[in-house]
């Protein structure tokens, strides 16, 4: 099935912005630079160039418009006919007239002009011949600016028409202005379609899908048809009166029985009788639109004959195609879109009966064969005549009897609000259904502020629930403290109490210092431990304090030095002290062993170390002297391979002397004259 | 989206909150961009650009002096009349003096100056290497007589080559125009008339006779398109035109009809 879509037709560009587009590329494509001095075929080939690029490109973008835009001949009469009625068939076609002429008259200069470009014996009079050739295109183009303008306004419009497939199932909604067509597609289909008080609301087709027994149906609104002669219709009531004539649909007749659409039930029925003939072979449904305002059985004498009469000609078409005599039901249907009451109905007997056409059709057709074969609906044949039916179990029945029941039963708040007045009148009461402990509260006003502060804030529905729990932890730790002060009271001796009271005010004390260290964070600067100057905190420090608690430092302190930074480079020790601990204990590796050679008990002093300038004979030189000669030689080399910025000796890679991106190419602003 | 969406989409939920604001804002620079655009486009873009630029300046500024320009009361001068004598003088008779001169003297002189009576009165001259290129020919390319026109020419319908061997100027069919665009000085339109014939070329009777056309040359037109009747009541169906332009540089010949 093909897709209508013409969303995709390329942009229709103005004369001058096509002019301006073609001649820049063929400036920028095309070499630029010639001089006089050349040899003359070298000239001649440089101008041709250009003219045969220019209409070379000319010809590609009016061929792309000519071929881009629909033929009206070879799309599908409906959409030739929409289109037709759009914006005009005559107009259309010699717009793409003169846009093909165009091409040709191109196509002719440009061989002129190269034809006469052999003959040029100078620079100048190929340039001239050349300038000629392209002005003469550019005004061929301007010639032809007022039709590339109405294709482009007809592009625009054409990509905003609904993709309507015309040969699928397609269920069409017509009648007067105002009936209720859109507000019915919209109910039954995504569509939004705009719906208003005032007429011709709808100004062109619109497109919605829906589903019936699994299979997708179109549903086209169409904008609203007045009762006049065929030849005095405006374009917009064209668009409906082609979608009636072209497309193989269930039509739905719109009837606004209540006559607030500001035309009567005889208008109406004028107008059903005078397109009658475009209702041939398609099935008919007449749909009574607006019952809440007017029901049908209120309707005047002369009214209900009208409708009759156009029940009486729908059942034609249904007789027409073979249906049963006795089918009144769907012929004739009455519904509200308001209330959504009967909407599915209508959707559902339109479908119905196209797809019982359809089907009729597609039966009769010489295809079907094709098909017949290959599918075949296999029925159990029946062993005995006893009846089995579905099995529904008993409580869903009852469950299904009973939802009925309470739908029914059921009073809405819509049906409430309209009956005490509609929406500006009544308001409905939203504290009718509130949930509360006492039934009086309902209508209570609860308070916003109390006491200064909002009310809200300390709204909580679980809260006498935490009121309860608060209760019960102030009990347990209340129970608890008095514990303490007993355990305090009783148990302790006395040098256990001097140790509690020691305890404590160190413990206050730390608090104390905490909280100044603590205040003052801001403005002095943190200073990480390691850097302490006060050395507060000294393995010696720890060694008192826990000694006056009563226990042997010195592992400890062995411990903390142990670990300390200034012995972390000591290779040696510490594999020594590993070995010397895997004879001993393999498993224990952490522990510190005491190894033959002495560990170091503090970091070094300053008496060991060396001033900056020493050297140490060492490494096999026989004195300073000479090893600080080496050292001076090692560094003129490295001075020197260091401006070179080589990384040592054996660095011999070259750089790029001269890097391209600083010695070539053109400035977009400004002159080259410094690099 | 189908229909007019973009319109429904507003009706329905209106602009943006800050919309309005936010135009205003993008219109209030545009004019800083483009004046950005127009201080650094380069190049071709920036020449156009340039000429567009100049020919809205030149219309603003039209439009502003015609909103100034106020209906008020001006002194009107007095043209002096032609011949308009001061008072003491308006007793005399006034004497011209005149050389009279007879007409063939005039009409050499004019012959000589090479000034005609028409709209391009003095054309460029044309040399002889110009106009023709010189084509080698025979066995060793040592002969030079032959002779290739550049310029373009016209042919009546029924010219036949001479034989090649004995053509000494040889009129290339690419350069060989039978239709000239002829302007009506008076109606200020341009017609596309046939050539009839190369009546006379200012450089010299020998491109006359070539059918050579450059600037200058008059040659005859059939008018019978438009329709000129003499007073007599015959038809009129040939008139000379001369020629405004070089047409082997234009590769179109136009004309300016000689009424």
């Amino acid at each position: 099935m093909v897709q209508y879509n013409f969303k995709k037709i390329t942009v229709v560009p103005t004369g001058k912005d096509f002019i301006d587009i073609i001649l820049s590329r063929t400036q920028r494509q095309t070499p630029t630079v010639v001089h006089k001095g050349y040899a003359i075929s070298r000239l001649r080939q440089f101008y041709m160039r250009k003219v045969k690029y220019t209409q070379q490109n000319f010809h590609e973008k009016l061929s792309t418009i000519i071929d881009e835009f629909p033929r009206l001949d070879d799309i599908h009469p409906f959409y030739g006919d929409l289109l037709h009625v759009l914006y005009n068939k005559d107009h259309y076609k010699l717009a793409l007239g003169q846009i093909n002429t165009a091409r040709n008259l191109i196509g002719k200069i440009s061989k002129d002009y190269v034809k006469l470009l052999k003959y040029g014996d100078s620079l100048y009079r190929c340039k001239t011949l050349k300038v000629a050739a392209l002005g003469r295109m550019c005004t061929v183009i301007k010639r032809v600016s007022p039709s590339l303008a109405y294709l482009e306004q007809v592009r625009q419009h054409m990509a905003r028409l609904p993709s309507i497939d015309p040969n699928t199932r397609t269920i069409l909604i017509c009648g007067y202005p105002n009936v209720g067509k859109s507000s019915f597609i919209n109910k039954i289909t995504r569509a939004d379609v705009d719906v208003q008080p005032y007429a011709f609301t709808t100004k062109s087709l619109f497109v919605g899908h829906t589903d019936f027994k699994y299979l997708r149906y179109q549903v086209i609104d169409t904008p609203g048809i007045l009762d006049r002669p065929f030849e005095d219709r405006n374009i917009i009531e064209m668009c409906s009166i082609t979608a009636l004539a072209h497309l193989r649909a269930a039509i739905l007749f719109f009837l606004d029985i209540s006559g607030s659409c500001g035309y009567s039930i005889a208008q109406q029925a004028a107008l059903f009788h005078s397109i009658k003939s475009l209702f041939m072979n398609k099935p008919l449904i007449i749909v009574c639109n607006k019952t809440d305002l007017q029901p049908f059985e209120n309707l005047s004498e002369e009214d209900m004959k009208l409708v009759m009469e156009m029940k009486e000609e729908a059942m034609k078409t249904v007789i027409g195609q073979g249906g049963e005599a006795t089918d009144e039901e769907g012929v004739l249907l009455k519904m509200s879109t308001l209330t959504e009451d009967g909407v599915i109905a209508v959707k559902n007997a339109a479908c119905e009966r196209l797809l019982n056409q359809r089907v009729e059709l597609k039966m009769k057709s010489k295809k079907i064969n094709d098909c017949l074969n290959r599918f075949h609906v296999a029925m159990p044949k029946p062993r005995d005549d006893k009846e089995r039916p579905a099995c529904i179990p008993e409580a869903v029945l009852e469950a299904r009897a009973k939802e009925a029941a309470e739908k029914e039963k059921r009073k809405l708040e819509k049906d409430l609000e309209n009956e005490n007045g509609g929406a500006g009148v009544y308001s409905a009461s939203l504290k009718k259904h509130y949930i509360l402990a006492n039934e009086e509260w309902k209508e209570d006003i609860m308070p916003e502020i109390f006491d200064g502060h909002n009310v809200f804030d300390f709204v909580d529905p679980d809260i006498l629930q935490r009121l309860e729990e608060l209760e019960q932890e102030e009990g347990l730790r209340q129970e608890e403290e008095a514990d303490d002060e007993d355990m305090d009271g009783e148990e302790l001796t006395p040098e256990e109490r001097e140790a509690l009271a020691e305890i404590r005010r160190k413990k206050s004390l730390l608090i104390q210092q905490h909280r100044i260290k603590k205040s003052t964070a801001e403005s002095r600067p943190t200073v990480p431990r390691k850097f302490d100057k006060d050395k507060k905190f000294t393995t010696e420090r720890m060694g008192r304090q826990l000694s006056a608690l009563g226990l042997d430092p010195s592992l400890a302190i062995d411990r903390a030095r142990g670990r300390s930074l200034s012995r972390k480079g000591r290779k040696r020790e510490r594999s020594l002290a590993r070995a010397g601990s895997d004879a001993d204990d393999a498993m224990d590796m952490d522990v510190d062993q005491p190894s033959s050679k002495k560990l170091r008990m503090r970091s070094r002093s300053r008496s060991r170390s060396r001033p900056p300038g020493e050297v140490v004979p060492g490494q096999g030189f026989k004195d300073s002297a000479q090893k600080v000669k080496a050292i001076k030689l090692v560094r003129k080399s490295q001075k020197v391979r260091n401006k070179d910025a080589r990384r040592g000796d054996a660095d011999r890679t070259i750089p790029t002397l001269k890097p391209k991106h600083l010695f070539s190419g053109k400035r977009s602003l400004g002159k080259t004259s410094r690099r | 989206p189908q229909g007019d969406y973009i319109e429904l989409h507003r009706k329905r939920h209106g602009y943006r909150l800050d919309h309005h604001e936010r135009k205003r804002k993008r219109d209030a620079r545009e004019v800083h961009k483009r004046s950005a655009m127009a201080q650094k486009a380069l190049g071709i873009k920036g020449k156009m650009f340039a000429k567009k630029r100049y020919a809205e300046k030149a219309l603003m500024k039209k439009t502003l002096a015609m909103h100034e320009e106020s209906s008020t009361r001006r002194k009107v001068e007095d043209e002096a009349h032609e011949g308009a004598v001061p008072a003491y003088l308006l007793d005399r008779e006034a004497t011209t003096r005149a050389k009279v001169l007879s007409n063939t003297v005039k009409q050499k002189r004019k012959e000589k100056a090479g000034k005609w009576d028409v709209p391009l009165p003095r054309v460029r001259p044309v040399a002889e290497d110009e106009m023709f290129k010189v084509l080698r020919s025979g066995k060793r390319k040592t002969k030079q007589w032959k002779r290739m026109v550049t310029k373009v020419t016209f042919v009546g319908p029924s010219f036949t080559r001479k034989p090649p061997k004995y053509e000494r100027f040889i009129r290339p069919s690419g350069l060989r125009f039978t239709k000239a665009h002829v302007t009506h000085p008076e109606l200020k339109c341009t017609f596309n008339l046939e050539i009839i014939g190369v009546k006379k070329n200012p450089n010299g009777p020998t491109y006359t006779s070539l059918g050579v056309i450059t600037k200058g040359t008059i040659i005859e037109v059939n008018v019978s398109e438009l329709g000129l009747v003499t007073p007599a009541g015959k038809v009129v169906w040939g008139k000379y035109a001369q020629v405004t332009n070089n047409p082997e540089n234009d590769g179109c010949i136009n004309a300016v009809l000689l009424v």
